[in-house]
């Protein structure tokens, strides 16, 4: 299987770093032989059409901080060309995120499909705006599509919800999908420090980033709610659809408040049939909502199934990884088929 | 069967208090469940299970029942009345603390308020526990969309 990857960011190294540990359990488990084609980042690419050396092309990353200086492979081409030149089966698509117009992500994700290339991606922007033009190329070119990546991390929901609880209709869906504000929110009930405070220690600690708009506004939590209603719930709905409210205005006192009335807060998404929401909420301490730090939860309402909850790591580029290794090997099993 | 869930004082005499207007009907009531897991503060509800009834009668007991000040949560698993919680953060007291609960009380009552104002020029927290009648939940998540524009308070809630 041939692998064109985009994007060598954080995600992008951890995905090379999981398909370089798990290439022997792939060939012995699957008989799945993974070559990475091409490289691409921001400098240009590195192509190796028998496959590259992942080791160097780590090493090179990591002095170089570009992979276009990949020694006798390495060019500077864009992206866009290399996905069009290069024979690939598989584009994994792991540029960073951009909420405000999902580019260049979306098209180099239409790019793939019009190329013949099934399409794997962790990228929340072009999911979140462009949801139905994304699945008419994957359609029309009859590509598959996978981004279990994109919301939750490794904590398994897209595909959960539409293979393992397939037959099962999903009427609502109400969780907490953003580590960094749960880090923030668990840490000042502990501690009962300020809002401020807690996020300049999780910066620091490199839990939240240096601009952390997109998580402490509830942006980031709304694209994911989006992508949910869309591709779960079978909704039409853009981010510009989501009631959203952050968590900047919550104080320690407010969280003392909440736990003498037997509850905590948290940030959480929610959809179901005329609602999407995003809000601090007033969860009971025994609710299995009710999980610590940066960690991930979703509540998932049934028809026959009722309740099912998943909790898992939201982010971390080894378990973000793990979630585009499933969709590869997801996608490898079907083509193999036939 | 009929199941009737109420919620009571957890105190001497108040089940006494709920199960004699039934009695006086004439109805026969089949056993008396405490729900202790869902006790909150000084309440309790407590489930009675009641032989079948003409709608008539059982509409009959339920108002005897509120009339006595007794609150009916649910009528055959039928939420009829819930308490719901709200935290408020803002400046909840400069802002005529008195007008937003006479405003939420035109849907439910406020039957519990705690208040906490870290410092004068700072916002505060105020967690209220309203009573709302199933039917008035949508109208009082709307008054609380109004206040909260006006006054600038963020209502976080438990619904």
């Amino acid at each position: 299987m041939r692998v064109i990857l985009v994007g060598f960011g954080v995600i992008g190294r951890g995905v090379i770093s999981v398909i370089k540990k798990k290439r022997e359990y792939l060939k012995k488990r699957y008989g799945m032989d993974v070559k990475i084609v091409a490289i691409c980042d921001s400098s240009g690419a590195a192509i190796d059409e028998n496959g590259l050396d992942l080791d160097l092309a780590l090493e090179v990353k990591k002095r170089r901080g570009k992979i276009s200086e990949y020694p006798g492979k390495g060019v500077t081409l864009e992206a866009t060309e290399v996905i069009r030149s290069v024979d690939g089966d598989v584009l994994i698509e792991v540029t960073p995120t951009n909420i405000e117009d999902g580019e260049p992500a979306r098209t180099y994700i239409i790019e793939g499909f019009k190329s013949g290339k099934h399409v794997i991606t962790a990228n929340k922007g072009p999911l979140a705006l462009y949801f139905q033009e994304l699945m008419s190329y994957a359609k029309r070119y009859n590509r598959i599509f996978r981004y279990e990546a994109s919301v939750g991390g490794a904590m398994p929901i897209i595909n959960l919800a539409r293979e393992t609880l397939a037959g099962n209709e999903i009427i609502e869906i109400k969780g907490i999908l953003n580590g960094t504000t749960n880090y923030i929110l668990t840490k000042m009930e502990r501690e009962k420090l300020d809002f401020d405070t807690v996020l300049k220690e999780a910066q620091e600690l490199g839990i939240a980033e240096t601009n952390p708009y997109q998580d402490i506004s509830g942006l980031d939590t709304a694209a994911k709610i989006v992508i949910l209603a869309n591709s779960i719930m079978n909704m039409n709905v853009t981010i510009k659809d989501v009631k959203i409210e952050g968590i900047t205005r919550i104080t320690p006192e407010a969280l003392t408040m909440a736990n003498k009335g037997g509850y905590t807060i948290k940030l959480v998404g929610e959809v179901k049939r005329n609602k999407l929401e995003v809000c601090p909420k007033l969860i009971p301490l025994d609710d299995p909502l009710n999980v610590k730090g940066s960690l991930n939860v979703a509540k998932l309402y049934t028809d026959l199934a009722k309740e099912v909850i998943v909790v898992g790591r939201g982010a971390g580029s080894i378990e973000t990884s793990s979630a585009i290794l499933s969709d590869l090997i997801h996608t490898y099993l079907q083509t193999s088929k036939g | 069967m009929i199941l009737l869930d109420l919620e009571l004082k957890d105190s001497p005499g108040e089940l006494l208090k709920a199960l004699t207007p039934i009695s006086k009907m004439g109805i026969n009531i089949h056993s008396v469940i405490h729900l202790r897991e869902r006790k909150r503060d000084d309440k309790v509800v407590v489930r009675i299970v009641l032989e079948n009834l003409e709608e008539d009668t059982l509409k009959k007991i339920v108002e005897k029942l509120e009339d006595r000040g007794i609150v009916v949560t649910k009528v055959n698993n039928n939420i009829r009345k819930m308490d719901v919680d709200v935290v408020v953060i803002g400046h909840v007291v400069d802002t005529d603390i008195r007008d937003t609960i006479d405003r939420l009380n035109r849907y439910g009552l406020v039957v519990d308020l705690d208040l906490t104002m870290p410092h004068p020029y700072k916002e505060s927290s105020a967690r209220m526990r309203i009573l709302v009648d199933i039917k008035k939940l949508e109208g009082l998540c709307k008054e609380m969309e109004k206040i909260s524009k006006e006054k600038d308070l963020l209502f976080i809630k438990s619904f």
